[in-house]
């Protein structure tokens, strides 16, 4: 792999060098290419997650209006809310880095590669100044279930847990290059899986090898009355058949058969039962709404005083 | 008086004690995955599994029931020969469905040190025994 890369690389390096000494800005365009085809590419060819895509003279044209000074800054230190530093790059020099840009500025405004028809939603979302996020106070950090904004969603070099002195780390794609497009909510990853799976805004496959293979959804709901005064529990067959294999629950977590199953949010916050999944990898226990969604039939008082 | 004697004194220990807790955990991202039974003896880092980057790409079955990943924390053993071999990751990381295992540094990419686990702010703790 790395030595089919390494090739061509050098064909373009001697290339670059051998333009260098007939034309200093025909060198500097193929430099820019080559920065542009190994990183750039990965978000600016499709339009992933609002970049602009190369030589769409529209989704270009707000930011070639604020000067090439900004948009260096912006490739160079990345821009809220996608565009990492440097493209993700960080070991391709600030000069390469303004080839790059030099490079899908001028295909913009050439009109090179194909125009998009619709820039959608792109200029909207970026042509706004981009607002620094600013550090919060440190007393929010307290309580993990509430993290500030800037604390959410980092990209792997960022998040405590990847390190950033390895290559690979950089190369990974960062979460908010998705997210951004998918409808977001209060815990967990702050996305609505559900939701985005219903309005097929992610098309995550069924079968290992076969696109094409589709769920068989069981659309039953399971009330479960609890005590206290909270509502009670509605659990779907739909949304967890959409994603999982039956026999992924049962019979092993939840023994198919009713009144088999002794569920309690004690058992669940040990990792338990619905806590196999819930608080680890699907939503937390602290969005209890979403399960606790079944109003209660309060005793009708006044009916009873009649009789 | 001494509340106030407390406070100086335990300010700093908190802090400290918070720092440490809050840099490793809670800006993860919700549900990845550190597994480093083997990697740090193996001269490797640690691997770091990131769940969301999977769901957008294969629903929760390909993998807790075709491959036979167990759902429980610390109850599958992946190792290097398992994945070159076709099981468990190796079932799709072949160069066929995903990139090939010789890109180590993609998935050996966590920091040193870390212990095997869920990271990113789970809430749901314990055994997890069912």
């Amino acid at each position: 792999m790395n030595r089919i890369l390494r090739v061509p690389m050098a064909v373009l390096g001697l290339a670059a060098g051998t333009l260098l000494a007939t034309g200093p800005t025909f060198a500097q365009d193929e430099k820019g290419k080559a920065v542009y085809d190994k990183v750039c590419v990965a978000c600016h060819s499709a339009g992933i997650a609002g970049a602009p895509k190369l030589g769409d003279a529209k989704a270009w044209a707000p930011r070639i209006k604020a000067g090439i000074d900004t948009l260096y800054e912006s490739a160079i230190k990345g821009k809220a809310p996608a565009m990492p530093a440097k493209g993700g790059a960080t070991d391709v020099s600030d000069a390469d880095i303004k080839a790059a840009v030099d490079y899908m500025v001028a295909a913009a405004e050439g009109g090179a590669g194909e125009p998009a028809a619709a820039a959608p939603a792109a200029p909207a979302a970026q042509a706004a100044p981009a607002a620094p996020t600013k550090p919060r106070p440190a007393a929010l950090s307290f309580n993990r279930l509430l993290k500030p904004a800037s604390k959410r969603n980092p990209p792997p070099p960022e998040d405590g847990i990847h390190d950033p002195d390895n290559d690979g780390t950089h190369a990974l794609q960062a979460p908010l290059q998705v997210f951004e497009a998918l409808p977001r909510s209060n815990a967990g990853n702050r996305v609505d899986w559900v939701k985005s799976l219903d309005n097929n805004l992610i098309a995550p496959r069924w079968d290992r090898t076969d696109p094409a293979a589709a769920p068989v959804v069981m659309d039953l709901n399971i009330v479960r009355e609890v005590k206290g005064s909270m509502p009670d529990v509605v659990y779907p067959h739909k949304q967890h058949t959409a994603w999982l294999d039956c026999s992924n629950c049962h019979p092993q977590i939840f023994i198919p058969q009713k009144g088999a199953n002794q569920i309690s949010m004690a058992a669940i916050l040990l990792g338990q039962k619905c806590g196999v999944c819930h608080g680890k990898v699907a939503f937390p226990v602290s969005e209890c709404r979403i399960c606790h969604s079944k109003k209660k039939n309060v005793m009708p008082v006044k009916n009873a005083q009649a009789q | 008086m001494i509340r106030r004697l407390h406070a100086l004194l335990g300010a700093p220990l908190l802090v400290g004690v918070l720092a440490i807790g809050h840099s490793l955990e809670s800006r993860a991202e919700y549900a990845d995955v550190v597994l480093n039974r083997n990697s740090e003896k193996e001269g490797m880092r640690p691997v770091v599994f990131p769940h969301w980057f999977h769901r957008i790409r294969f629903r929760c079955k390909v993998c807790h029931a075709e491959l036979g990943f167990k759902m429980r924390a610390g109850s599958n053993l992946v190792t290097m020969g398992d994945i070159i071999d076709g099981r468990f990751c190796g079932a799709c990381h072949n160069g066929e469905i995903a990139w090939a295992p010789e890109n180590c540094d993609l998935c050996h990419s966590g920091k040193p040190g870390l212990p095997p686990g869920i990271f990113g702010g789970h809430e749901t703790n314990g055994p997890g025994i069912w």
